[in-house]
């Protein structure tokens, strides 16, 4: 194993869209293993920190360390293959593909380059879905799956990809209670299996049941982090949400 | 088992049309080469406009080159003609690769637009070539052996359409799939985008590059004005948006069924001809927009309904 004792380290993330800053000079790490929450109010910078960290942005200043070593110059496939998985707020099927070869795109061209052997990869796929209950519709085109199928399937997708990092933005965005209960229940067992994770959620059940620490992201910067039941005690957070969300 | 069967059914097709030359006559095999080339040209323009989703108009310019390939090297060079094939097949791989690399970066409309002023901008590279014959063209060794240049044709379509069957149940192929239906996604989830796109833009050229050589060779005359021709690369796309685009055998079909009607109607209605065909295009577009592979698929569960679908799918 490497030197490193967290899977990953951001250090001094800034993003700039010309005069906007999205996110300023955000530092977190997670440890490997670990479950962190990633909380904040519409428009705080979330989605455009997790794309700085899996590589569909590039950072304005700052580094990104993947178990040790910087990714920032690496392209969002390289990422990949090394290990960091991500599913999508605004979710990114193939709507003209089944969803069975979905999840194998992942298998096949995920960790370590993605497994090359084509039955192998669909089994790995087919064992993704039916991880998050889509076992069902295998067959299926990805755009015939209704709102929480397409939450599943961008799960499934990631998982198949055998990552190292979980980076979910909003999968539970949209689901009924007793999906939201199914979905936590998956990502508890995800962890078991070794995947560090990073939570993105507005769902406050799933960030209290499942985040060991929580960072709070407002306009762009980082106010408050710690354990989670802190965190969300703190009258920062309370102030940015109420203040916000009203 | 379905696929089994298939492949029994293309196999008996690829035996009857290459014994045509034993029981047809000089002008059902000069038809024929014509369709076996322009049905290569629509299986090449498959890959990466079909299953890639990048809708190319630079495979003319692909084709063009591998026909001046073949002339410059008998006309000029004094080589054989195989030699010609593989420099014209060179000259279209290496350009789509430097050419991939500077365009596949574009989407959509501007992937197009920017492949169509490549036409033009060969056309007049090439007229002002001394070895090229300039604008005057290049006339080669005549060969009077129309079986010849038959099977090649159906040799190279053979292998375009068997290339076309390994991609779509390949790794790679999948890879071009997904970069179609989602480029972004296909990335996050480790496909290597560039990479891919411009392998498929190569492959794609090189399928165009050898139909433009053994046409040149077989029309024993070219110049810049008719190979660079921009009406044929459109003549692909409607063949194989017609076949169904990201189909096994979608463009060849549709290269084959458009020929036969074009031809049919230019030797039954002459003065008439295009504006039927215009016509006919017309209808396939309006009533089975995803070609006849996607309609074979369906229509059989679908009935009419299936016209009636396609109607209001597309409808604004």
């Amino acid at each position: 194993m490497s030197a490193s004792p967290n899977i990953l380290d951001v250090r001094n993330a800034t993003k700039r869209f010309h005069g906007l800053v999205a996110v300023r000079d955000v530092s977190f790490h997670l440890g490997r293993g670990e479950i962190l929450g990633l909380i904040g109010p519409n428009g705080a910078g979330k989605t455009t920190l997790v794309g700085m960290v899996n590589g569909t942005l590039a950072p304005t200043s700052g580094d990104i360390l993947f178990d040790g070593a910087s990714v920032r110059s690496l392209p969002a496939f390289r990422r990949a293959h090394l290990g960091i998985g991500r599913t999508f707020q605004v979710m990114k099927p193939f709507p003209g593909m089944s969803v069975l070869e979905n999840a194998s795109i992942g298998a096949l061209f995920g960790a370590k380059g993605g497994e090359r052997n084509l039955r192998k990869a669909r089994e790995q796929a087919r064992e993704s879905l039916q991880f998050v209950g889509l076992g069902r519709r295998i067959g299926q085109r990805a755009d015939a799956l209704g709102g929480p199928d397409r939450k599943r399937l961008e799960l499934a997708k990631a998982l198949a990809m055998q990552p190292r990092l979980l980076l979910l933005d909003e999968v539970m965005a949209g689901l009924n209670h007793v999906e939201i209960e199914e979905v936590i229940e998956d990502i508890r067992k995800v962890r078991e299996r070794g995947i560090s994770i990073l939570v993105i959620e507005h769902v406050m059940k799933a960030i209290t049941s499942l985040a060991d620490r929580t960072f709070v992201l407002h306009h762009g910067e980082k106010i408050v982090e710690g354990p989670t039941d802190e965190v969300l005690r703190d009258p920062r957070v309370v102030e940015a949400y109420l203040g916000k969300k009203r | 088992m379905k696929t089994k069967a298939g492949i029994v059914v293309c196999a008996i097709v690829v035996a009857v049309l290459a014994a045509l030359p034993w029981y047809g006559n000089s002008v059902m095999v000069q038809f024929g080469i014509s369709v076996l080339l322009l049905a290569t040209l629509a299986q090449g323009w498959n890959i990466i406009g079909g299953y890639t989703g990048y809708a190319s108009f630079g495979n003319s310019v692909f084709y063009g080159l591998g026909a001046y390939g073949v002339a410059i090297a008998m006309v000029q060079l004094k080589l054989p003609f195989w030699v010609g094939m593989l420099l014209g097949l060179g000259l279209a791989v290496v350009f789509a690769a430097l050419l991939g690399l500077a365009v596949l970066r574009l989407r959509g409309h501007y992937f197009a637009i920017a492949t169509l002023g490549l036409a033009f901008i060969m056309t007049a590279i090439v007229s002002n070539l001394e070895i090229a014959g300039r604008n005057i063209g290049l006339v080669l060794p005549l060969l009077k052996s129309d079986l010849l240049f038959y099977e090649l044709a159906l040799a190279l379509l053979v292998l375009a359409t068997l290339t076309v069957f390994w991609l779509s149940r390949s790794r790679f192929g999948l890879g071009l799939i997904a970069i179609r239906e989602n480029e972004e996604g296909a990335a996050v989830m480790g496909v290597n985008t560039t990479l891919y796109k411009v392998l498929a833009f190569m492959l794609s050229a090189a399928f165009s590059g050898l139909a433009g050589g053994i046409y040149a060779y077989y029309i024993t005359f070219i110049d810049p004005v008719g190979v660079f021709d921009v009406a044929l690369n459109v003549k692909m796309i409607i063949m194989a948006v017609f076949g169904g685009p990201g189909s096994v055998l979608g463009p060849v079909v549709g290269a084959f069924v458009l020929s036969t009607i074009s031809e049919v109607l230019a030797t039954k209605v002459t003065s008439f001809a295009s504006m039927f065909f215009g016509v006919v295009i017309v209808i396939a577009v309006v009533f089975m927009p995803r070609g006849l592979a996607d309609f074979a698929e369906r229509f059989r569960r679908l009935r009419l309904r299936y016209f009636a679908e396609n109607v209001r799918a597309h409808r604004l």
